[in-house]
């Protein structure tokens, strides 16, 4: 099984692999427009392909090799060839380039972002899902999450706090409140004995009541900005790398949690059979509890993620989400009948929906098909499981 | 087809000839040929498994029989087909009340053919009026407009019978002429079955041919004319009620008797026997030990009336009886499986809390439960995990939040169990789906083959698997008991319970009917007790 576990996790590292190398391929290319700031002080200064500096100002020569600006802040150089113009006349530099729509810097850096998000909760609803329960809520928990978190950060905080206060109070308000609705998500499911389904279909209109009344249907922001630019967005080597870090080490720990500690094993057993488990001496109602509040807890931490990166929290964000979390789950391998799935499953699934949703903007197609396609997206995965599960032998 | 009248006063409507039936690998009916006459109450006996319920449903075409013939009337029925025997006039009333309780009584009788009116609508004064005809004629006092769940089940059992007097001339069939009633009263309370079988009665006076199948000798006796007796899907003999005594239908369902000179029918326990030398099994071994489980005064609503057991280290207690007594109910009871259950449940000294399932295994009791595939296994996991999976948290590292597992420790015990029950498969993280039906019993069973159990309690262990597997797993059992293990088997095969037992209690009804030592055990004493009506009604 475990041979059949890695081999649904290659399948879907291809299945990424190749809607990559079809939207790069397909997606074609957009000019580029780009301005760099020049201060008042500058000049442009040109060089000749010898290496020789030209005229300041002066109109380059065709074999022009580059161009230097220097600003307040240093000196830059810029390659010439791929199209680039500039005119230097307005205190900046424009300029124009041909990138690929696809393979563009800024393209991958959303897709990793919007993935990211989502993989987050991917990782905590595929025990629920292995687990043979489901978790409508995670969208509505992810958006109350976010806006308790901003207004922690913007009214207690204060908006010089340093990275060591901002970051753990951020971090720890979200979580802990997705962690409080999870747990009682799994207290009701638990004690009330009623089905998930309808338990976090109640919590989800519940929880999204919390934040219109809270909020007013205000977006809250003005966050310290050691929490947004100084750890969420931080550039590191023109990227913005950390939605993408957490992403992986929550991943990290999934895996972990799932396969090497007792209560990740009882999840596989209570999700597979049930009676079986409650016979074995499992502690059911505990291990379930445990596995909503981890989703909680994951669905919180997701949007401390958010609220950092996009610096307010919005009323209507996280609206829809749990489509996409169990969408990423599903194609991720987790069964819906209980006691299959990963977490590593997860996250790649995450980054299939992402690029599903990111590919249809770049093949130009109306957003309004997006919600058709991730249905049948859907819908897709969960044949081709089931034709998987039928294929394979019985002893 | 030509019938032959076997005897000059017998007017025989019903024949079944030659009957034979496959599940698997369980021959239910083997050549079963029977007579039976219009305006009799024929009764189908039998124990467990002997293919009387088989034969019921194969009259009424619930049951495709592999050869043999039904006939009704000189008119051949074709076999398998519930329309054909419907037609015929057939009908059967289930053992269980498989209806809608969420509709009322006049909708479950006409739920196959609903009246309409012209506008297509439900026409529910029809409805009413159609199922007033069918109820009242068995129980005036019938509210045929209320919920069916709201009724009591001895009132829905009528409202089933009812449902079976049905007129099948709006189906283009035959009025009911064969009624089949399987195992009518297991849900009735007294009073209810007496007016069951004063209704059973009034029906064979009406001329119809009433089949009723059933366990219960007081029944037997008190509403049949003639019993027909089955033994391992085989026709034994068809008996007048009025000329046989309970202790030879008992004979008679058990198999071959010797008569002792005190007049005592004994049973023949060659077959035990054989079970016990094939297996290895000595009958005279140690006497054991102390008393290691002790569960005083169980009960459980509707199930389980104040029964008390001890069984000693090194011992076997044996709980006989029949399908519904009760037998693996009390075993979920003494294992915390039951929520509703009270009593007292004594491991060595220390006291249980009842209704923890997690604090019978930490005390060192272990459950085999009778349905492997969905009680017991996880398909979805290895061989592994299926054993480890009650001593997992024991073994991990519990200082780590959601407790870190100990993989070597667990596959010190996996690889520990697997040898020592014999488990084949090829390897340990195998599903148990690739092992065969006698090897995941096996497995099942070596999950609680450690030195932490004390108390085994096995429901059926050997069901549906074959005679080599059984040989094997009663002598592994058997060297554990030696080994100090305290072991309570709840059987329906007679002579397994025979041969593993050191002690047999019998239950019938969820009372305790007696409990049988040394001479005494033996399938007529087990028998005689588990077909008692009990006195105590729950």
């Amino acid at each position: 099984m475990r041979r059949l576990a890695g081999a649904q996790e290659a399948g879907l590292v291809l299945v990424i692999v190749l809607i990559g190398v079809i939207l790069a391929i397909r997606g074609g290319t957009k000019q580029k427009q780009f301005r760099i700031e020049v201060a008042q002080s500058a000049t442009v200064v040109e060089y000749y392909a010898d290496g020789t500096e030209g005229e300041p100002g002066a109109r380059p020569l065709p074999q022009v090799a580059g161009w230097n600006v220097t600003t307040d802040s240093g000196t830059e150089t810029y390659a010439k060839n791929n199209g680039y113009s500039y005119n230097a006349g307005q205190n900046a530099v424009f300029g124009r380039k041909t990138v690929n729509k696809f393979l563009d810097q800024e393209n991958l850096v959303l897709v990793a972002k919007d993935a990211s998000f989502i993989a987050i909760m991917a990782v905590g609803m595929t025990a629920v899902i292995i687990l043979a329960g489901i978790d409508l809520s995670v969208g509505a928990i992810y958006g109350l999450a976010a806006l308790i978190g901003a207004f922690a950060l913007k009214n207690v905080v204060g908006d010089d706090a340093g990275l060591l206060v901002s970051v753990p109070v951020g971090i720890g308000v979200c979580c802990l409140v997705g962690a409080a609705c999870g747990a009682a998500n799994g207290a009701m499911i638990v004690g009330l004995r009623v089905h998930p389904f309808v338990i976090t279909l109640g919590t989800m209109a519940a929880y999204r009541g919390i934040i219109f009344v809270l909020s007013k249907g205000q977006s809250v922001g003005q966050f310290p900005e050691s929490f947004t630019s100084g750890f969420f967005k931080a550039e590191i080597a023109g990227v913005y790398p950390v939605p993408v870090i957490v992403m992986l080490l929550v991943g990290a720990v999934g895996v972990f949690l799932l396969s090497k500690t007792v209560v990740g094993r009882q999840v596989y057993a209570v999700g597979g059979n049930e009676t079986a488990a409650k016979y074995a001496g499992i502690p059911v109602g505990r291990v379930k509890i445990i596995v909503y509040t981890l989703l909680g807890l994951l669905a919180g931490l997701s949007a401390a993620v958010y609220l950092g990166y996009l610096g307010a929290a919005e009323p209507n964000a996280g609206m829809a989400y749990e489509l996409k979390v169990i969408a990423a789950t599903v194609i991720g391998g987790a069964s819906l009948m209980g006691g299959r799935g990963s977490a590593m499953g997860a996250v790649l699934g995450a980054i299939v929906i992402q690029l599903i949703d990111n590919g249809m903007i770049i093949l130009g197609v109306d957003q309004a098909y997006n919600q058709i396609v991730m249905g049948v997206a859907i819908i897709i995965a969960v044949v081709i499981d089931q034709a998987k599960t039928r294929l394979a032998p019985k002893g | 087809m030509s019938v032959t009248l076997a005897d000059s006063n017998n007017n025989e409507f019903l024949r079944v000839e030659g009957v034979s039936k496959r599940f698997g690998i369980t021959q239910a009916l083997s050549d079963v040929s029977v007579s039976f006459r219009s305006g009799e109450v024929h009764a189908l006996m039998g124990e467990n498994g002997a293919g009387k319920s088989t034969l019921g449903k194969a009259i009424a075409g619930l049951h495709k029989p592999d050869t043999g013939t039904i006939a009704l009337d000189g008119k051949q029925l074709r076999l398998g087909s519930i329309d054909d025997a419907f037609a015929a006039g057939v009908r059967i009333v289930h053992q269980e009340l498989a209806q809608c309780p969420n509709l009322s009584v006049a909708e479950n009788l006409c739920l196959h053919d609903l009246p309409c009116s012209k506008l297509g609508t439900v026409d529910f004064d029809e409805m009413i009026k159609r199922a007033q005809d069918l109820v009242h004629r068995l129980d005036p006092a019938i509210d045929v407009r209320k919920p069916l769940g709201e009724l009591s089940p001895g009132k829905r059992q009528i409202c089933q019978i009812a449902a079976s007097l049905e007129d099948g001339a709006r189906r283009g069939g035959s009025s009911p002429r064969v009624i089949v009633f399987d195992e009518p009263t297991s849900s009735l309370s007294i009073a209810e079955a007496d007016r069951l079988g004063e209704i059973v009665r009034e029906l064979a006076e009406q001329g119809l041919t009433v089949i009723y199948v059933s366990h219960r000798m007081g029944e037997i006796f008190s509403c049949c004319d003639r019993v027909t007796v089955l033994r391992d899907g085989r026709f034994v003999a068809t008996n007048n009620v009025s000329e046989i005594d309970e202790a030879t239908l008992v004979e008679q369902m058990i198999g071959k008797r010797i008569v002792t000179p005190t007049g005592k029918i004994e049973s023949e326990t060659s077959e035990a026997e054989a079970l016990q030398e094939l297996s290895g099994i000595d009958s005279a071994h140690a006497p054991p030990g102390s008393v290691v489980l002790k569960a005083e005064s169980i009960s459980s609503p509707g199930t389980l009336h104040k029964i008390s057991l001890e069984v000693r280290a090194g011992e076997v207690l044996g709980v006989g009886g029949l399908v519904g007594a009760g037998r693996s109910e009390l075993l979920a009871a003494i294992f915390g499986l039951d929520s509703k259950a009270t009593g007292t449940v004594t491991v060595g000294q220390r006291s249980l809390p009842m209704r923890d399932v997690r604090a019978a295994i930490k005390a060192g009791i272990g459950l085999v439960p009778e349905d492997r595939r969905h009680e017991g296994l996880f398909f979805q996991l290895g061989v592994d995990e299926n054993i480890v999976a009650p001593r997992m948290p024991a073994l991990a590292n519990r200082k780590f939040p959601f407790g870190l597992r100990r993989r070597q420790a667990e596959m010190g015990v996996v690889n520990q169990r697997v040898e020592k029950f014999h488990v084949k498969t090829a390897s340990t993280s195998s599903k148990p789906g690739e092992l065969s039906g006698g090897n995941q019993q096996k497995l099942l069973i070596a999950r609680w083959m450690g030195k932490e159990t004390k108390v085994l309690l096995l429901d059926e262990p050997t069901r549906g698997i074959d005679v080599g597997t059984k040989a094997e797993v009663y002598k592994l059992i058997r060297k554990a008991v030696d080994g100090g293990l305290a072991v309570v088997l709840v059987s329906s095969e007679m002579p397994e319970l025979l041969a593993l037992s050191d002690r047999i209690m019998v239950l019938a009804d969820g009372v305790c009917t007696g409990t049988l030592e040394g001479d005494e055990m033996t399938q007529t004493g087990v028998l005689t007790l588990a077909t008692q009506e009990s006195a105590a009604a729950l």
